[in-house]
């Protein structure tokens, strides 16, 4: 395995390297949670890295032919190919590296994927570069719950009863998307336990993301991050509280902060306090902040609790692994 | 140049197929990265990489991806930071990386594939058809059928030479009839790696390495307001490689002493009336019948077309205006085309239009499903064309061959 | 024979319904009168983003063939009335699909008509839109800007409003009485009918002469022949940031030179450099990178990149440090820490003065809470224009 460029742990915010990686020139929305992930993503990174965007919001808004806001070296990759992407890039490195035909040295490689691109159409290609030990490689999902790109429509990673242009409510059906979303990163840890490092991020907690993106490049080998992004054209809110509902989905515990580390599962931040007995705040503390869920009744929040409810009372380890053991 | 004398010392003679004469020239070329998912018959190319590689005579970074759409989306990447890549696939594999394919050509990406020719499922059969490699022939791929071993292992050299070259910039995928190449072994001359290296430079991407010392964006999205000028970027690039394949053609003769029209094989055609023409290895079964319908007083000949893309249009044009009919063989088939002929007749119909001669064409359909053309058949095809040479007809025909009534 | 064409000039998503309805209702209220028309989004626009200025078109003419003839080309390329239902769209758009500013009455043909939904007079509104060589009329709906998100519509009763005074600019194209059939057609309420009479009533229109406006030249893009664009689409990337304005310590990144924000914006962060604890927070969590370290720790917004999302007001800790003002307080897009580097007091002074000239209330930057469309129409007495 060649070797990968040591990224050092910020202790506090105030520790951020200055330097920007991804600055102007993206068209993306107000308050636009995933340019927030690929600016912290590439921040941790630093220079010496190349990034592979896969088709999204984060490929079409952001770089726009004839403007790009990449200081990095930066290239497309098709909706599915995140995970071939990253594994071709490392691949076609190592073995110039290793032929001298280029000059040996750690180059980061991240190829990004939305939800669409990863929980959907890419998770074969994503769970076959995890199984890639000899390529260092980061896989990084940014999940705003939707096909943001083309309109909003459902994915595999959409909340339950969220509204979105191929779920809207009705007259006569007001539930239509009846599917609960996918457990990914949990999922890819059961699933690739060779991996040394998957783990879920959120922006709103903006030291925590950075070093995981650090620490995921660091370690070697295929690593895995998961952010979870508001997104204030999908999930309608007002822009400026993207951070503030980041926060809601950790306190509320729709969204579990975790990182699985040589096979060692940590909760993080709010949810480890979760975890340890703070109460969770009400699911309606979040979902009645979006316009998304505007339609839900009061039984349809109820069942979003319950669901959450669930995971965080009967699953072995809350939002990492479902319900254990039959028991005896 | 090279002598002859020395072409022997350097060369060795092996009896090896064409899917192990490509996975040889993929050690001599020293190819950087190379991506394997099974499908019969390229697969095998696959299967000599692979153990050329366990037994240390081919070093490079070798990934079994989890589906022909990443096993060609990887080497795609490959090649963006520099890399020299192979790859390949068969039938619905290579339709199952069709996005991957389709996007190689925007990105000016010099991917070399091997086309191990299949039919397409359904039903399943893995009989040689050409339709597989034939479905990219729009998009900017550059396409070699070959006919012989020793014309895998030389085109595979060809092909690295002229995608890399920044002058064109585009892949290229060889096809091999499946099972004639990919399953028969013949012998072959294998070159030594220091002829290799006269003939092929190392693969430069330049300025469009993606590196972090060379920080560009690679294909930003784009609108109406781009597109057209990015098509006729690759349009450009397209007309360019005419010219570098023949440069390459030449350079390739004196260095290994062989390879004719970079274009037409032409086989007795210099006083014949009638001629046929295809592409692969169907060349095998047409000498035999040329040769035997001479001996009968017949002029007959048999052209076979090497590069489909970019597609030989003056050759064409002036080795058919002498002729009284010809018979285009098509191992495809392209349904609802006009007078549903394949596709080769269609193209060669159409390249003829602007001729003065408007010598008659007739199409036949052959050998689909990796269905032997037999000698039987080849003199069926040869009859009738004859017979509209005779007639003078138009050339409003499409003749299934070998097919139950 | 008469062709009509009328471009709505919107902030996508937020108003993504709002100008799908008025485009709608023209056409709709056209067949009222037989005749027929067209409502279409511009195409290139439709990868909206939030706050990204878009375009809606309707086109309505005396019978099918006409149409067809007007829609020979896909995108009208003058129009009889240019709506801009944001009153700082003014300052010029740069869509999402285009480079360049293109001004707010760049399609309006020579007579005819900008609307504008705003508060601010015809002075006021001028100092921001640019000139242009032809005459043409500028009316003003009275009324804030009117946003709601993707899945909840705040029917405050602007669509018809606009419509009222649609009918007062261009009455040869379609009738009040037919916008008034059409609107209790599609809404089944009188009232909106009400709202339509009353901003037909007192829309305000006064005449723009030639010259008159704005006189900057708005930043434009050539676009490059085939043979000049890079090939294997490639674009050079940013360049690498450095020191505060060139020079020594804090942070200054290079930004695209040729796609700017900040005419996605509606409200602009202003920021008390006094209070400031430089907890780095608005910095960090910009989407927009638009924050440059200035070299003694403070931030500096680039109001070039700032499309005003609001997230370093609600991220910083120190009250009232960042304060979001309306868009329309301002003229320029000067940096405010040189401003206050120059002369501090002179720069609090400002400070105080754009805040309370713009300083917003309520927020309607779309959906806060289940019911509150419902709450901020009443309090504002929908159909009312004052």
């Amino acid at each position: 395995m060649t070797t990968t460029q040591q990224l050092t742990p910020l202790r506090g915010v105030k520790q951020s390297p200055l330097e920007e990686f991804f600055t102007s020139g993206h068209r993306t929305c107000q308050g636009c949670e995933s340019a927030l992930v690929m600016k912290l993503m590439i921040k941790a990174a630093g220079p010496r890295t190349i990034v592979l965007g896969s088709t999204g919001c984060m490929y079409v808004a952001n770089t726009t032919y004839y403007s790009t806001p990449w200081v990095v070296p930066w290239m497309h990759t098709q909706l599915g190919s995140s995970g071939s992407a990253a594994l071709g890039t490392a691949a076609g490195l190592k073995a110039l590296m290793r032929k001298a035909k280029m000059k040996d040295e750690p180059i980061n490689v991240i190829a990004f994927c939305g939800d669409g691109g990863g929980v959907d159409m890419g998770l074969s290609a994503i769970s076959a570069a995890l199984t890639h030990n000899d390529y260092n490689l980061l896989i990084l999902l940014y999940d705003n719950e939707s096909y943001a790109n083309t309109d909003i429509q459902v994915s595999g990673s959409s909340p339950w009863g969220a509204n979105s242009t191929f779920s809207p409510p009705g007259t006569v059906h007001r539930i239509m998307n009846k599917r609960w979303k996918k457990n990914m990163a949990g999922m890819l840890a059961a699933g690739h336990p060779q991996v040394r490092y998957i783990a879920t991020g959120c922006a709103s907690y903006a030291t925590d993301m950075m070093n995981k993106v650090r620490k995921a490049l660091s370690i070697g080998g295929p690593t895995f991050i998961h952010t979870f992004d508001p997104c204030p054209k999908g999930w309608d809110y007002d822009p400026m509280y993207s951070h503030e509902l980041g926060m809601l989905a950790v306190q509320t515990g729709i969204w579990v902060q975790y990182e699985v580390e040589d096979g060692k599962i940590t909760l993080n931040g709010p949810s480890r306090l979760l975890a340890r007995g703070r109460p969770r705040l009400p699911v309606e503390k979040y979902l009645e902040r979006q316009g998304r869920f505007a339609h839900f009744t009061k039984e349809d929040t109820a069942y979003f609790q319950q669901q959450v409810d669930d995971m965080w009372e009967r699953w072995w380890i809350p939002g990492v692994v479902p319900p254990g053991m039959a028991e005896e | 140049m090279t002598t002859s004398a020395d072409i022997q010392t350097l060369e060795t003679e092996e009896l090896i197929s064409g899917s192990e004469a490509i996975a040889r020239a993929c050690a001599l070329a020293d190819v950087d990265v190379i991506t394997a998912y099974p499908i019969r018959p390229y697969d095998t190319v696959m299967q000599f990489v692979s153990k050329l590689i366990a037994d240390g005579e081919l070093t490079c970074e070798y990934i079994v991806a989890e589906s022909e759409h990443s096993q060609f989306e990887i080497v795609k990447h490959a090649s963006a930071v520099g890399a020299r890549v192979f790859t390949g696939s068969s039938g619905v594999g290579w339709f199952y990386a069709f996005e991957a394919l389709a996007v190689t050509c925007g990105l000016r990406l010099p991917m070399v594939a091997m086309v191990g020719n299949r039919a397409l499922d359904d039903p399943g059969a893995f009989g040689c058809e050409h339709n597989d490699a034939l479905a990219v022939r729009d998009l900017g791929w550059m396409l070699n059928w070959a006919a012989t071993a020793q014309e895998c292992i030389d085109t595979a050299f060809l092909a690295w030479r002229v995608a890399e070259d920044p002058r064109v910039f585009l892949p290229v995928a060889i096809s091999t009839d499946g099972a004639f190449l990919t399953h028969s072994q013949q012998i072959v001359k294998v070159p030594d790696k220091s002829l290799v290296d006269r003939f092929l430079p190392p693969y430069d991407r330049g300025k469009f390495q993606l590196h972090p010392d060379n920080p560009i964006t690679i294909a930003p999205q784009v609108n109406e307001d781009w597109l057209m000028e990015i098509r006729r970027q690759t349009d450009a690039a397209m007309r360019r490689a005419r010219d570098v394949i023949i440069e390459a053609h030449e350079d390739f003769k004196s260095i290994f002493g062989r390879g004719g029209d970079p274009f037409l094989e032409e086989y007795m055609t210099d006083d014949a009336d009638v001629v046929l023409m295809g592409m692969g290895t169907l060349t095998l079964p047409l000498k035999v019948t040329v040769r035997r319908l001479r001996e009968r007083g017949h002029k007959v000949g048999f052209i076979r077309v090497k590069w489909f893309r970019p597609f030989p249009t003056p050759e064409i044009i002036e080795s058919l205006s002498r002729f009284k009919a010809v018979g285009v063989i098509d191992r495809d088939y392209s349904l609802g085309s006009p007078l549903h002929g394949g596709v080769l007749f269609n193209e060669v119909r159409s390249t003829m239009y602007s001729s003065d001669s408007r010598v008659p064409i007739i199409g036949f359909v052959a050998g689909l499903g990796g269905r032997e053309i037999t000698l039987r058949s080849t003199r069926e095809m040869f009859e009738i064309t004859e017979k509209a040479a005779e007639e003078g007809t138009k050339g409003q025909e499409i003749h299934w061959i070998g097919v139950r009534e | 024979m008469s062709t009509y064409a009328v471009e709505v000039v919107y902030r996508g998503i937020f108003q993504k319904r709002l100008s799908g309805n008025i485009c709608r209702s023209i056409v709709l209220a056209s067949r009222m009168e037989g005749k027929i028309g067209t409502a279409f989004g511009r195409y290139g626009d439709s990868p909206e983003r939030n706050g990204i200025p878009a375009k809606y078109f309707a086109v309505v003419a005396d019978d099918a063939l006409e149409l067809e003839e007007y829609l020979a080309q896909y995108e009208p390329t003058q129009v009889d009335a240019t709506i801009v239902v944001d009153d700082t769209l003014c300052k010029g758009v740069e869509s999402w699909a285009w480079y360049g500013l293109q001004p707010i009455n760049a399609l309006t043909k020579p007579g005819g008509t900008v609307i504008v939904t705003s508060y601010q007079d015809p002075e006021q509104l001028k100092e921001d839109i640019h000139v242009k060589d032809e005459p043409y009329n500028l009316a003003i709906v009275k009324g804030s800007k009117s946003f709601s998100g993707l899945w909840v519509y705040k029917d405050d009763h602007t669509d018809v409003r606009v419509l009222g005074a649609l009918a007062r600019v261009v009455p040869d194209m379609v009738s009040l009485e037919s916008y008034q059939k059409a609107i209790l057609q599609q809404w089944k309420t009188e009232a909106k009918v009400v709202s339509s009479q009353r901003s037909h009533e007192r829309v305000h229109i006064s005449p723009v002469e030639p010259g008159e406006g704005n006189e900057t030249e708005p930043y434009s893009f050539e676009m490059p022949g085939w043979q000049e664009m890079e090939e294997a689409l490639v674009i050079p990337g940013i360049a690498q940031g450095g020191g505060f304005r060139g020079g020594e310590g804090g942070f200054e990144p290079v930004r695209s030179a040729v796609f700017k924000k900040y005419s996605t914006r509606t409200m602009r962060p202003v920021v008390n450099f006094e209070t400031c604890t430089k907890c780095t927070l608005c910095w960090l969590q910009c989407p927009d990178s638009c924050f440059d370290v200035t070299p003694d720790g403070l931030y500096d917004a680039n109001m070039e990149a700032c499309c005003g999302c609001g997230v370093c007001e609600d991220v910083c800790p120190v009250p009232n440090c960042i304060t979001m003002v309306n868009e329309e307080a301002f003229v320029d897009n000067d940096s405010q820490y040189e401003h206050w580097q120059k002369n501090r007091d002179d720069y609090m002074g400002w400070l105080e003065k754009k805040i309370a000239l713009g300083k917003s209330e309520r927020r309607s930057h779309g959906f806060h809470h289940v019911g509150q469309y419902q709450e901020e129409n009443a309090m504002a007495e929908v159909g009312s224009d004052d």
